[in-house]
């Protein structure tokens, strides 16, 4: 027991510095609001109008939300996501400006170090979820407060697999030049393939979907975990699922347990 | 198991080698508690990864280390609660104030809030940073911060401080300031002191001084015991033209080709010196003699110049003086 109250304070420690910087980090305080302003007011409000569920002028399928409603539990993702790949920045940061090695040659065991680390992302990355629930009367949602602590844990689930998902990123990443790719080549396909902004009709049988969409895209959108955790969170805040509601949160929690090991197994390495 | 029961700093036939090439080659050194020892030697000496294996950095491929009676290689965490170190390039989150880098490491080290409270204020003291505890660490200068790391290295309050280069960089008035702390720290708190450099005028005021070149610990001793033994009187000459420097290296079989096509010649008397003058007196564009002093100890020992071999951190020290 004496012991690991030392431990509890490193770990608390290194989990307070990320959640300090993050805090006296405009720049993405800044993108953390603005992003969702701009999905939600631009493409949510712009795109309202015409999702009706028509297909041609004919009533293929109703879907009894609204295109804001919709979107606005997809926005709180993207921005979780955001955050959390792009902690890979603090993590090259630590290495490469030598703040590193000072936490290396103190008695903090290295599973902690990476576990502060990533769970001080993931408190960064939830806050910046959480600041779009502020959205919520706005795009039509009321929430009772058992759907805002469901939601928080569901995000927070979310936002420490993917920061750890950042973290494998930054062990295979040697400078800060390739970051900006990550948003164009990882964070945006993701998203826009996890039926984000657009329906997968549930109610339609697997060759219907085909013949409204390609069959690529489709696989695409099956495929991509970020799918199930957007539905997931879609399940809570709007009572809408297109897939099972078991799948959301076992595709968050795997996701977080995968990503955290091979974080783990890198950083032993080193 | 018979304990060890000397502190300080026992290094036995350590070895390490990067991508198959002899980074240190069997060193061996015994450094008393309370002692401190100057590790003197070029870049690419191995000094820096001598450091990383005594912070239980990196694991070396044989040999023993003992810090302060605790074997490294068996009780790792518990020889990290008793070392400091202050490594090369600075290692501060520069975008926290100064508290907050050393509330930081104070949590790391698992301290109390009370405890962290009063040694925060005095590491702080002692290195004459009280007034800038709230700063962000980004608008210090490079004194101010490798001062505040030589604080953080002490809030645990370590048996053994390890210090890579600690003045590089830096103009005379800081870099003499640092020595002071460090002198202070060994005579009020008994610190163990081990700090690489390759200044030689910062190494007399030490103990100990260690020689290391190429991976290999040429020699080890009092500066007077190294002045002693191994100082000789050096000439240090650069011929007028190709048929002179012809003519010296013949006479001078052992002489030693220097940075700047200048010639190093020991002299073993000095009656040498006369009938090197009567020779070539005339005949040299430059000529300066060295009296013995660890600069030409180095010199003999390891065949180079020290100040030749870091060209970038002699201008880097030359631009920080020049901006006093």
């Amino acid at each position: 027991m004496n012991d690991l109250i030392p431990l509890a304070r490193g770990l608390y420690g290194i989990w307070l510095r990320e959640v300090m910087r993050a805090v006296r980090d405009r720049g993405q305080l800044i993108g953390g609001v603005s992003r969702p302003l701009i999905w939600l007011l631009i493409l949510g409000i712009g795109l309202n109008p015409y999702f009706r569920g028509e297909v041609y002028g004919e009533v293929r399928f109703v879907i009894p939300y609204t295109y804001l409603q919709f979107l606005f539990p997809a926005v709180i993702v993207l921005n979780i996501m955001y955050t959390s790949i792009l902690f890979a920045v603090s993590v090259i940061w630590d290495r490469e400006f030598g703040f590193l090695r000072a936490i290396l040659v103190s008695p903090v065991p290295r599973g902690l170090i990476l576990l502060g680390k990533i769970l001080g992302g993931s408190t960064i990355a939830t806050a910046h979820g959480g600041l779009v629930l502020i959205l919520a009367r706005f795009a039509d949602i009321t929430l009772s407060w058992s759907q805002v602590g469901l939601a928080l844990l569901l995000m927070f689930g979310l936002s420490f697999g993917l920061t750890s998902f950042g973290v494998i990123l930054a062990a295979r990443v040697r400078s800060f030049e390739g970051f900006g790719v990550f948003s164009n080549t990882i964070i945006l396909p993701l998203y826009f393939c996890s039926s984000s902004i657009f329906p997968l009709d549930p109610s339609l049988t697997r060759a219907q979907t085909a013949a409204l969409y390609p069959e690529w895209l489709v696989f695409l959108v099956e495929i991509n975990p970020i799918t199930y955790a957007v539905d997931a969170l879609r399940g809570v805040l709007i009572n809408f699922h297109q897939f099972d509601p078991r799948l959301g949160p076992a595709v968050i929690i795997g996701l977080a347990v995968a990503f955290f090991f091979i974080a783990w197994l890198d950083f032993r390495r080193r | 198991m018979t304990p060890h029961t000397a502190s300080g700093i026992e290094i036995v036939h350590l070895s390490h080698a990067f991508a198959g090439r002899k980074v240190l080659d069997d060193i061996s050194l015994s450094i008393e508690e309370g002692t401190s020892v100057a590790l003197l030697g070029p870049n690419g000496a191995g000094k820096t990864t001598l450091m990383n294996i005594l912070c239980a950095l990196i694991k070396p491929d044989s040999g023993r280390v003992m810090l302060d009676g605790v074997d490294l290689a068996r009780q790792p965490d518990a020889i990290r609660r008793r070392i400091g170190a202050v490594f090369q390039d600075p290692s501060l989150d520069t975008r926290l104030t100064a508290w907050e880098n050393l509330e930081f490491n104070g949590l790391v080290y698992g301290l109390p809030r009370r405890e962290r409270a009063r040694r925060i204020d005095e590491v702080l003291d002692l290195v004459e940073l009280g007034d800038w505890r709230d700063e962000i660490v980004k608008g210090f200068s490079g004194g101010m911060k490798r001062r505040l790391e030589i604080a953080r290295a002490l809030m645990h309050q370590p048996r053994i401080l390890f210090l890579d280069e600690p003045t590089v960089g830096l103009d005379p008035q800081t870099r003499a300031r640092i020595w002071s702390y460090l002198e202070h720290l060994r005579t009020h708190r008994n610190l163990t002191q081990l700090i690489t450099t390759h200044y030689v005028e910062e190494v007399a005021g030490h103990d100990r001084i260690c020689i290391i070149d190429r991976g290999k610990l040429l020699a080890n001793g009092t500066p007077e015991e190294l002045r002693a033994r191994h100082g000789t009187s050096m000439i240090r000459c650069m011929p007028r033209d190709a048929e002179t420097e012809a003519a010296l290296r013949a006479a001078y079989p052992d002489i030693r080709s220097l940075a700047g096509g200048r010639l190093g010649v020991a002299l073993a008397s000095p009656d040498m010196l006369d009938a090197f003058l009567a020779t070539y007196g005339t005949r040299l564009r430059q000529i300066q003699i060295d009296e013995p002093s660890l600069e030409t100890v180095f010199l003999s020992l390891t065949g180079r110049e020290l100040r030749d071999r870091a060209p970038g951190d002699d201008t880097a020290a030359g631009v920080g003086e020049q901006a006093i």
